[in-house]
């Protein structure tokens, strides 16, 4: 569940936006770079993998949104905006599985960015700095864009048997 | 010419941040384990209150949740099953400074260390008591814990247990707990702000933290589920400081997941760590010299 705390919508300025989207950009990356190290601990390797690519991903956003703000406000420090957010674009905690296929993955990739969009359309009839909802208007149509991506990628796994990956795996050994 | 450089005072430290908690080691719980999300809302909890890492002692026993010392970057003693609370008490009264954070699970708490739960909180120490409750002990492989559900078949109980579970919300206002309340990784800002809340608390506070085990817990007690199920109990006009509605409440446990502060008591009393300084200090005014302790065993 997406959430944010302590963050006015209204007086939100350029900087702090731009602020709140590179947190939610390094939300995600650290996210996704959890779920692969969680899942090559957990012998998941091809999930693992995607994951790590999807860091790889959020972290290219994050860098070219960092670069747009330092043209725009040169040595200005950063604002504590990471702290604010919650699971705005990364998968929550409980979307990833032990021994989950790459389409599960996918899925999960998936809803995290369908939350994003969600999370944009839900801020700008909140802003009122006209810039600030410019940038959030390209936010949100960039996430639509992640999501084709994302869904043609399930597209090309049709191949692949269906049902989640658990239906597959032993059930945990009890003792 | 004045050759003292002038004295310029030094800056004022960067706030603290979630990450200045988090350690180098990796977590390896089950991926989808409800203890990542507590993890992260201890991070910003900790942030929150912005008391530096060598001020903080985490102390847990045994189990899954009880491996959270080792992923911060605070002071932490994994220490033997159902002991984590008289070891933090005893931290607690060795170095009153320390912000002392006890973690772990249900079973360690209420079963194997269901004793000292009691006295902790009589005692009031100025502690905070995380449990992570699952429902189950997971770290052993699935057999039934104390706040397992009547009925519940697991390996320890094939055909179903014949046991009513333990009521931790109960249990710990019974005793007089100045802090409750009950949060899930369902709704991480709220958990974050309740653990940053008993962090606040002067007194023994204690968080029931519903954290779904993903392998061997019950599909309802699964975060989707809690995200359908969860009821605030800001949304209730619930007074944190009604203690008796604060009971009431809480005896829905296992069938209602009440999330946000049961109680809060609005007159702390002072901590057991206080009044021990307390005494120390008026007992110093007539301590004998430590080579002279022998002194009032010797025949006159």
């Amino acid at each position: 569940m997406a959430a944010t705390q302590g963050i006015e919508w209204k007086k939100l300025s350029l900087r702090e936006a731009l602020d709140l989207a590179i947190a939610i950009e390094e939300e995600a990356r650290d996210r996704y770079r959890e779920f692969a190290e969680q899942l090559t601990a957990h012998h998941t390797a091809e999930a693992a993998r995607f994951f790590e690519h999807m860091a790889r991903v959020e972290e290219i956003h994050r860098s070219q949104l960092a670069a747009r703000r330092e043209q725009l406000f040169p040595g200005e420090p950063p604002g504590a905006m990471r702290e604010r957010i919650f699971d705005v674009e990364a998968p929550e905690y409980d979307a990833a599985r032990a021994f989950m296929s790459v389409r599960e993955a996918l899925e999960a990739a998936l809803s995290a960015e369908e939350k994003a969009y969600a999370f944009f359309v839900r801020a700008i009839p909140q802003l009122q700095n006209a810039e600030v909802r410019t940038l959030f208007g390209e936010l949100r149509d960039e996430e639509v864009e992640h999501q084709d991506l994302v869904k043609a990628e399930i597209a090309r796994l049709a191949a692949e048997p269906g049902g989640p990956a658990e239906a597959y795996s032993d059930d945990p050994v009890a003792q | 010419m004045n050759l003292e450089a002038p004295v310029v005072p030094p800056p004022p430290p960067a706030p603290l941040q979630a990450k200045d908690y988090k350690s180098d080691l990796k977590p390896i719980w089950c991926p989808g384990c409800g203890d990542f999300g507590v993890l992260q809302a201890l991070y910003r909890a900790l942030a929150a209150v912005g008391r530096q890492p060598h001020e903080i002692a985490f102390i847990s026993g045994i189990g899954c949740s009880s491996r959270i010392p080792g992923y911060t970057t605070a002071y932490g003693f994994n220490s033997v099953h159902g002991r984590a609370l008289p070891i933090a008490q005893g931290v607690k009264l060795a170095n009153p400074e320390l912000l002392v954070i006890v973690a772990g699970g249900d079973g360690d708490g209420f079963s194997i260390g269901g004793g000292h739960v009691a006295h902790a909180i009589r005692r009031n120490i100025d502690l905070t008591y995380l449990v992570m409750d699952n429902q189950v002990y997971g770290l052993t492989k699935g057999q039934l814990s104390p706040t397992s559900p009547r009925g519940l078949t697991t390996v320890t109980s094939p055909f179903g247990s014949l046991e009513e579970p333990i009521n931790p919300l109960l249990y710990v206002l019974a005793y007089g707990a100045g802090f409750v309340a009950q949060a899930t990784p369902a709704d991480m800002p709220g958990m974050s702000a309740l653990i940053e809340e008993a962090l606040r608390y002067p007194g023994f506070s204690f968080v029931n933290i519903q954290s779904p085990c993903v392998t061997f817990g019950e599909e309802d007690q699964q975060l989707r589920a809690h995200k359908s199920r969860m009821v605030p109990l800001a949304g209730l006009r619930h007074d944190p400081a009604d203690q008796l509605r604060a009971l009431d409440l809480a005896r829905a446990y296992g069938k209602e997941l009440h999330t946000g502060v049961f109680y809060r008591n609005p007159h702390p009393p002072p901590t057991y760590d206080a009044l021990a300084r307390q005494r120390q200090a008026e007992l110093g005014k007539d301590r004998r010299p430590r080579d002279r302790v022998l002194d009032r065993f010797l025949l006159t």
